[in-house]
Formats: C-alpha cells, sequence, structure tokens
C-alpha cells in the first residue's frame, strides 16, 4: 500500500471566441476496493456550474455547459489517496470480452494471433497475458507523434510504433481474440509525465492490471482515472464547441507523487 | 377461418384514389428521397382499398402484441441490468454483445417507469392460411403511422358512405395515445420532436405528429443540456426545459460526447441528463439489441421466459445458422429460403435463395459458413396478397402490416397500422423507401 | 408550447414578408395587367420601382416573367415557394391546414400558367392567400407566434408600399399596423425596434409632404428597423 499525491491539469486555448461550449470531463479517480481517495478537488475555468454522474463503465464524469464566448477553458485536479495493487477490483461487464471500435482486429492482427497464440502452452490468464505482451515488446516500438488519440490497434499494429495507448488497444485485442475479457484503464503513473494507459485483464474471479508499454504487471505507482472499452470510453476531455476557431492548444501536466 | 378470409378480401376502393390522392397533395402527404444525390419530396402513393382486419382477428392480434411488447421491454430492461436471460442460457452471450444495436454506454440506466420501447412497430404479414407472422420488431425509430393517420381523416371526407356501411374502429386516437405516452415519460418540461431536419425521408410525419401532440418540433442546435437538464433555446435568449423528447434520429448519432464524436446532428451531454432521468428519451437509446434480426428468433422464448405464456402470434419459421443443426438445413436448402443480413435494415440485405444462379448460390454458402453470426434464414412465407388498384385495375399485390404499441400506463395496440405494398407484382419488398406504397388499415368493431 | 427557437422566429417572421410579397406583388401585376388593356411597354415604371433593368420585349412578356419564372427573384413563384420553403418547416405552429393554403395556392399558379385567361386564373390564389391569413388568425393560439408573422408581414407591406410610391393613406396605414406589431417584442428579442430608426420613420411618415420627399430614407429606415442599438459608454 501506498499513498501518493496526484496533480494533472489541462489548458485547451483558442484562436478565436468560442460559444455553446458542452464538455464532459472523466478526470476524477473512481473509488475503488485498491485505491481509496482521500481527498480530491476539481477546478475549472471558466467558472461555471458542472455536474456530476458515474457513467456505465464506472467512470466519474463531470460535465458542464459554457454559453458565452470564452477563449479557454482549464481544468485541473489535485488530491491524494492510497493505492493497494495487492486488493482486487471485480466490476465485470461482459461486454469486455467483445472487440470494440479501437481493438477490432484486422487481418494482419489476427494473423499475429494465430501464428503465436499456441507457442504459449499455459493457459493461466496472467501467463498467457505476459506472453503477449512480451511479443508486443519485441515487436512494436515505442514512439512519440507517430500515432494520435484516433490511431486504431490495426493502424499502430502495421506501424509497429507507438505510444501506450497503442500498446494497450494492440494487447487488448489481442487478448480479445484469445477470449480473455480485458478493458483500457486510462490514468497517471510514475514512469510517465502525461497520462498513462495500460489495461486490465479478467483472471475469472478479478481484474489484474498489466501496463504493456512497459511490459510489466501494474503495483502501487498507478492511479486509474477511468475505465472502459478502448479509448474511446475513457477520453480525459471531450467537448463540441461554436466559433470560427481554427486552432486550440492543449497543454498537459500531470504529478504523481 | 374461411369467413375470415373472405372479410380480408374487401375490395372496393374508398373513393376515388384520384381524390384521395389530391387530398392527400393538399395536406402535403409527402415522402423525401435522395435520387442521384438530390433530393426531391414525393407523395406516397395510397391505395384507396384498405386492408381489414376483422375484430376477432384483431383481438388475438392485440394480445399477441401486447405480450411481445411486454416481454421485449423487460428483455432491455435485463440486458442492461442482471443479464438473467444470458445466465439462464436462454439466449447464447455473442448475440447480444455482437449486436450492433447493444450499446455498452447504456448499461445501468433505468428509463422512467422502466419503460424503453414507448413506441414499437411490430411488422406481421398474414398468410393464405389465414395466420398471422411477425417479420420483424422495430423499435428504435419506427415510422410511418402518421400516414394511416392522416389518410383515414381524409378517406371520411372522400367517402363517408363507406363509413357508415362498415363499422370502422376510429384510429383518429393516435395523437391522444402518442400524448399520452409522450407524457408517461415525461420527467418535467415540455413535449418536444427531435428531427434530423426537412430533408429527412419521413420529415412530414415529424412535423405532422408535433402539431397533433402539441410539442415543439426542434433540431440539434435549438437545444443544449445544462446542469443535466435539457432546454430549448429560445428566440429571446431564454430557455425552457424539455421533459421528454421524441427523437427521430438514430442512438449513434444522438450525443457526439457518448457515441460517434462526429455527429452534427446530436446534443452533447444528453446521455447524462437522461442517466440522471432528467428527461425521458422515446424510445430509450440501446434497444437496437432487441430487435436486431438474429435476436427476433428468441423473442418466443423470452416471452416464456419473462412472462412464463406462451406466445400468441408465431414468428416466421428462422434458422440461425449459428447452430450448427440449422446451418446444415440453411445449406441444404438455401434455394427455397429467404436470408436477411441482421446488419441491414429498410429492406436491403434480404435475399431470396430461389432468385439466385447456381454459382451465386454455392458463393453465398461460403458467406454463410465464414459468417453465420450474420444472417438468419426464413421459410418464404405464402403471403396472402391484398388488391389494389392499378390504373383502374384490381391487381393482387404483396403487402404487410406495421402495427404500432405503445407502451405508456399500459400497452395499447393502435387499431390501425400502415399496410404497406409492393408495386412490383414480383417483390416481396414493400419498404417506402423501395418504392411502394400505403394502404389505410381498418380495424372492424364487429 | 410557448417556446420558439430563433431558428423557428426567423422562419415566421419570413414566412409572413414572403407571403406579403406575394399578395402584394399579384395586387400590382392585376392593377398592371388592367393598365396593359390600354397602354403598351407599361411595366417601365415598375421596373423603376425596383431598380430592375428593362429586359422584357413587351407586356405578355413581362406578366409571364413575374407571374411564372422561378428563377426570377422579383416573381410570384419565386415568392410563393419561398413561402413555401419557410411554413413547411413550422407545420406545427401555423397547422396543417394553414399549410395546405399554400400548397393549394403553388398548384393554382402551376395551373394558371395554361389557363386560357390569366387574371381569370389568378383570382383563386388571392382567395387562397386570404385563407391562409384567415388559418393564421383562426388556428394559431400563440400570440408570440402570430405576433412575429405579423411582424414580418407589415414590414414586407410597408416596404413595397414605399417602393411603389403608394399614396400617402394607405403607406400611413400599413405604417400604423406595423408599429402596433412593434410594439409587443422585448427588448431582448431580435425585432426589437431600433428606436433612431423608428423614430425616423415616424417623422417621415408623419405628413404626406416629408413622406413624397424623404420616401427613400423611409425605406433605409426600415432596412435598418431591427438593427441592433450601439450603446455608446
Amino acid at each position: 500500500m501506498k499513498t501518493v499525491n496526484f496533480y494533472f491539469s489541462t489548458k485547451l486555448t483558442f484562436d478565436d471566441y468560442i460559444h455553446d461550449h458542452s464538455f464532459a470531463l472523466r478526470i476524477i479517480p473512481p473509488e475503488t476496493e485498491n485505491q481509496h481517495i482521500l481527498s480530491c478537488s476539481l477546478n475549472i475555468s471558466p467558472y461555471i456550474s458542472t455536474k456530476q454522474t458515474i457513467d456505465a463503465f464506472g467512470n466519474n464524469v463531470t460535465s458542464g455547459y459554457i454559453k458565452d464566448d470564452h477563449r479557454f477553458l482549464d481544468f485541473e485536479i489535485k488530491g491524494y489517496d492510497e493505492i493497494d495493487s495487492e486488493k482486487h477490483r471485480t466490476d465485470f461487464m461482459p461486454c469486455y470480452l467483445y472487440q470494440s471500435e479501437y481493438t477490432t482486429p484486422d487481418k494482419d492482427i489476427i494473423k499475429f494471433y494465430l501464428q503465436n497464440k499456441d507457442k504459449c502452452n499455459s493457459s493461466n490468464i496472467a501467463e498467457r497475458t505476459a506472453f503477449f505482451s512480451d511479443l508486443l515488446s519485441e515487436i512494436i516500438e515505442y514512439k512519440k507523434d507517430v500515432t494520435n488519440t484516433k490511431t486504431t490497434a490495426s493502424e499502430a499494429f502495421a506501424l509497429k510504433q507507438g505510444v501506450c495507448q497503442d500498446f494497450s488497444h494492440i494487447l487488448l485485442s489481442i487478448l480479445r481474440l484469445d477470449r480473455i475479457p480485458c478493458r483500457y484503464i486510462a490514468g497517471l503513473a510514475f514512469c510517465d509525465g502525461e497520462t498513462h494507459s495500460w489495461i486490465e485483464y479478467w483472471t475469472g474471479e478479478h481484474w489484474e492490471g498489466f501496463d504493456p508499454a512497459n511490459n510489466c504487471p501494474v503495483n502501487d505507482d498507478y492511479l486509474i482515472i477511468s475505465q472502459g472499452r478502448d479509448f474511446r470510453d475513457c477520453a480525459i476531455d471531450r467537448g463540441i464547441m461554436f466559433g470560427r476557431y481554427t486552432k486550440q492548444l492543449q497543454l498537459v501536466r500531470s504529478v504523481l507523487s | 377461418m374461411s369467413a375470415e378470409i373472405n372479410n380480408n378480401q374487401f375490395t372496393q376502393a374508398v373513393g376515388s384514389a384520384d381524390e384521395i390522392n389530391e387530398l392527400l397533395r393538399r395536406y402535403g402527404v409527402k415522402f423525401g428521397i435522395y435520387k442521384n444525390g438530390t433530393f426531391k419530396e414525393q407523395f406516397f402513393p395510397f391505395d384507396p382499398i384498405p386492408r381489414v382486419i376483422t375484430a376477432q382477428d384483431f383481438i388475438s392480434i392485440e394480445k399477441g402484441l401486447v405480450q411481445r411488447v411486454n416481454a421485449l421491454n423487460e428483455f432491455l430492461f435485463d440486458i442492461y441490468h442482471e443479464k438473467k436471460i444470458v445466465k439462464d442460457g436462454i439466449i447464447p452471450e455473442d448475440f447480444i454483445y455482437i449486436s450492433s444495436g447493444y450499446l455498452a454506454q447504456c448499461e445501468g440506466i433505468t428509463p422512467k417507469n422502466k419503460i424503453y420501447s414507448h413506441i414499437s412497430g411490430i411488422d406481421l404479414v398474414q398468410a393464405k392460411n389465414g395466420e398471422w407472422y411477425i417479420l420483424e420488431d422495430n423499435l428504435r425509430i419506427p415510422s410511418g403511422a402518421s400516414y394511416p393517420l392522416i389518410a383515414r381523416e381524409l378517406t371520411r371526407i372522400a367517402c363517408s358512405d363507406a363509413f357508415t356501411e362498415n363499422k370502422v374502429v376510429d384510429n383518429r386516437n393516435y395523437a391522444q395515445l402518442l400524448k399520452d405516452t409522450m407524457d408517461n415519460a415525461n420527467c418535467g418540461g415540455i413535449r418536444a420532436i427531435l428531427t434530423p431536419g426537412r430533408y429527412n425521408a419521413a420529415y412530414f410525419e415529424h412535423s405532422y405528429l408535433a402539431e397533433l401532440t402539441d410539442s415543439v418540433l426542434v433540431q440539434n442546435d435549438e437545444l443544449f443540456v445544462e446542469d443535466n437538464i435539457l432546454y430549448h433555446k429560445t428566440y429571446s435568449g431564454g430557455k425552457t426545459r424539455i421533459g421528454v423528447l421524441y427523437r427521430r434520429i438514430a442512438d449513434e448519432y444522438l450525443d457526439p460526447l457518448n457515441f460517434l464524436p462526429e455527429s452534427l446532428i446530436g446534443i452533447p451531454n444528453l446521455m447524462e441528463a437522461y442517466r440522471s432521468v432528467n428527461v425521458g428519451i422515446i424510445n430509450a437509446p440501446g434497444n437496437g439489441v432487441a430487435d436486431d434480426k438474429g435476436i427476433y428468433y428468441f423473442v418466443p422464448k423470452m416471452i416464456k421466459y419473462y412472462l412464463g405464456e406462451e406466445p400468441i402470434l408465431k414468428n416466421a419459421p428462422t434458422y440461425l445458422p449459428f447452430y450448427s443443426e440449422d446451418r446444415k438445413y440453411v445449406l441444404d436448402n438455401l434455394d427455397k429460403l429467404v436470408i436477411k443480413d441482421v446488419a441491414e435494415a429498410g429492406g436491403y440485405g434480404v435475399v431470396f435463395g430461389n432468385e439466385l444462379s447456381k454459382e451465386k448460390l454455392s458463393e453465398f454458402k461460403e458467406t454463410i459458413i465464414a459468417e453465420p453470426r450474420r444472417f438468419i434464414a426464413q421459410e418464404v412465407i405464402d403471403f396472402l396478397d391484398l388488391p389494389i388498384l392499378d390504373n383502374g385495375e384490381t391487381v393482387m399485390r404483396k403487402a404487410d402490416l406495421r402495427a404500432f404499441v405503445l407502451s405508456g400506463k399500459e400497452t395499447k395496440v393502435w387499431a390501425s397500422g400502415l399496410t404497406r405494398f409492393s408495386r412490383n407484382p414480383n417483390s416481396f419488398v414493400v419498404n417506402s423507401s423501395q418504392g411502394g406504397g400505403f394502404k389505410d388499415t381498418w380495424v372492424l368493431s364487429r | 408550447m410557448g417556446t420558439i427557437s430563433l431558428e423557428h422566429s426567423d422562419r415566421l417572421y419570413w414566412l409572413g414578408r414572403y407571403t406579403e410579397r406575394v399578395f402584394t406583388t399579384l395586387k400590382s401585376l392585376q392593377s398592371l395587367y388592367d393598365q396593359m388593356i390600354d397602354k403598351s411597354h407599361k411595366y417601365e415604371e415598375y421596373l423603376a420601382y425596383f431598380g430592375l433593368d428593362n429586359v422584357y420585349e413587351n407586356n405578355n412578356d413581362f406578366i409571364k416573367k413575374f407571374l411564372y419564372d422561378a428563377n426570377n427573384p422579383n416573381s410570384i413563384a419565386f415568392s410563393l415557394e419561398r413561402t413555401y420553403d419557410n411554413g413547411i418547416v413550422l407545420r406545427e405552429e401555423i397547422s396543417t391546414e394553414a399549410l395546405s393554403f399554400l400548397q393549394l395556392a403553388k398548384d393554382t399558379l402551376i395551373k394558371s400558367k395554361n389557363s386560357k385567361n390569366t387574371r381569370l386564373s389568378l383570382l383563386p390564389l388571392e382567395d387562397l392567400l386570404f385563407g391562409f391569413w384567415g388559418c393564421i388568425a383562426d388556428n394559431v393560439y400563440d400570440d408570440e407566434i402570430k405576433n412575429i408573422i405579423y411582424c414580418g408581414k407589415s414590414v414586407e407591406r410597408l416596404d413595397l408600399y414605399l417602393r411603389m410610391k403608394y399614396p400617402f393613406n394607405e403607406v400611413e396605414k400599413a405604417f400604423t399596423i406595423l408599429c402596433k406589431n412593434l410594439r409587443n417584442f422585448s427588448k431582448n428579442t431580435p425585432y426589437r425596434y431600433n428606436t433612431k430608426y423608428l423614430s425616423d420613420l415616424v417623422e417621415i411618415i408623419g405628413t404626406k409632404d416629408d413622406y413624397e420627399n424623404n420616401s427613400q430614407k423611409a425605406i433605409f429606415s426600415l432596412e435598418h428597423i431591427f438593427e441592433e442599438m450601439k450603446v455608446n459608454i
């Protein structure tokens, strides 16, 4: 068990005024069996009233609407919590066994899976997950700026390059081919300066975390912010706005200490 | 049974087709279609010979439909909560989660009064032996009720005698039924109907139903969600709360922050307002899992499972290539069956085995073997053809019946329905998007 | 209902304007037609009112193009199509019945094209427009909706009367009707009058002499009547 401080901030700046701006943030870490939130505060600027709901995947959703003209949206969250990766979550949903938008495999992923699935002679789910992650770490190179938030598992697999999000999607795709239920996690980790992504697989009884980008199981240094079938269910901020802006600049900073 | 069938062979036209089509024109009963990339409004061709359903027949159809829709609503609640029907092995899990209509985002949401399908459009056909069969359930945004509704209004003007001679149940209560259904789902606020705009095929219906139910007809840019409440923006800068939204746009486009991010016709954060039970959505998002062509096979089993009753209305005999036994039958008898692609709608993706050449047939078998979950196969029902007027002559054509079931305080079947017919003598496909016409549907009161 | 969006208020306003444009244009074409019985090229003055080029061969050519040519933005056919376009998205506000009069008006205009007696065949078009206005008066119970349509109608009427140099007493009446409608809009609506332009109009349409000397300025003021007022700090 470990007590950690977390801090996360995003500054969205637009080059012209925007209005009728609706947003949904998935940024408040959920209270779960293995993370106990001791304190947490969210600040949003410009100041507006927001509402909290919990979505289908168990994420805290903060939604808001800014009617009048504005040129920025900043939000930051800070707090501290206890993480205990020895404890396990059990919030299962059957849909995690099925491929989702980002993970649907193409022929190449299927071929890769079929070529390798029997090379792991264990039927133990943890071992199979580690085995597939090992394979991926050999053939996929961690590289920034070659993929983006819209890149699917198949696209990243074709590139053989990507960031944590892409590693997660490819591993999810393969585990689901192997009939192992698994889900995407967005969160903060010590080893990463921005937000991080990893996966959880279902052992049959509970969830276990695994970090494919670092090819290791997760420990007390990982704070979960949101979870879902893939990135789309977990996006930390999503928004729809109107105006004549042509560019938006996003600055993200995160600290886990 | 034979007496009933004779009754159905009602061949007397109600007024002249010209007169009524003239009236339909006058009231703007149109149907929008895209031809070669440009939008055209067409008048929906009306056939003046009504389909007649005897009082006796209607009683059993009514019971059967109420039973079916109640079971489907139970199923939707179950699927988005405990999933008992899957755990108890009645429906294989795959059929739920591979269905494009299943929306994981709707897990755990309980709409007001636990009603998911407020307006169900159930398509039936009558076979030559008089038996009614369910062809498909439409629990998303079934359209078409406005056509027989306004046609009745106009035929009563054009040919009142027909209604004096035949005791026909008045169908013009649809507006009140719909209004009551909307009010039952209302979470506090005004009634609104959400349309994608005047270039939608069913725009006439959207605007007509808005007029009849005293609802405001809205497009997404007039709406916003603030503090998880849905509001209508007024021209004076104010806002009016919407309590129930009868939306006529598909689930995927409903809320760009929860579904397709590129949707330009949705309302951001609508799902948060809905989840908080601050607004009723008619029909509930996620209903597609229950009217999936693959799930159709299991509806009779749902009726037994949830209601402990025997199904009153039969499905058309259906086979699922997913089950090896059924697959064998389908492959052996493909030339006699009708195959439906579960992902397609509106009469598309329907293949009649007897229309395929030998090569096509064996090609198609390969496809079924490769993707068994994608198809269902049905016996071709020997439809009871209905008479229609074609240039002054009476000819027999294929027709189906879309019955409308409204679930409010009680589940009620509208004593009418949309009878669609194929204008092409060789076609079984009756969808208006494929050039068919429509008839009024008379339910006799005795 | 009692809730009107900006989009719909705009549609209501233009529904009023175009319906009135059809009606007043129809009336003046009927009157021109009458004068044409005695005189050739009688339309030149009419073209001058609107600053239009004379590209017409004769009386008949002019009349046909101003009645039926849907590509001529000054024709009845064009305005009627715009009327219908605005009406079709307002069914639940104005009623199916009111809308049916617009459909019938379109059908009547098309039918009139092949008629032997144009003037006679156009008479039902006037009846239908009166029918439409009857429906609006009778079926629309929301005063706000009604008022926006009437506001469009009265702006259009005054504008056309000013352009066509209608006699003072007619213009005065049209202006009085407009003022009655304008009074019903509160400050935060798009139909709140601009005080400056309204007082200009009040001044110009105050006396016969002023009207006759300043009608151009009146047209200009009317064009800007809904312009947002600039607040000088």
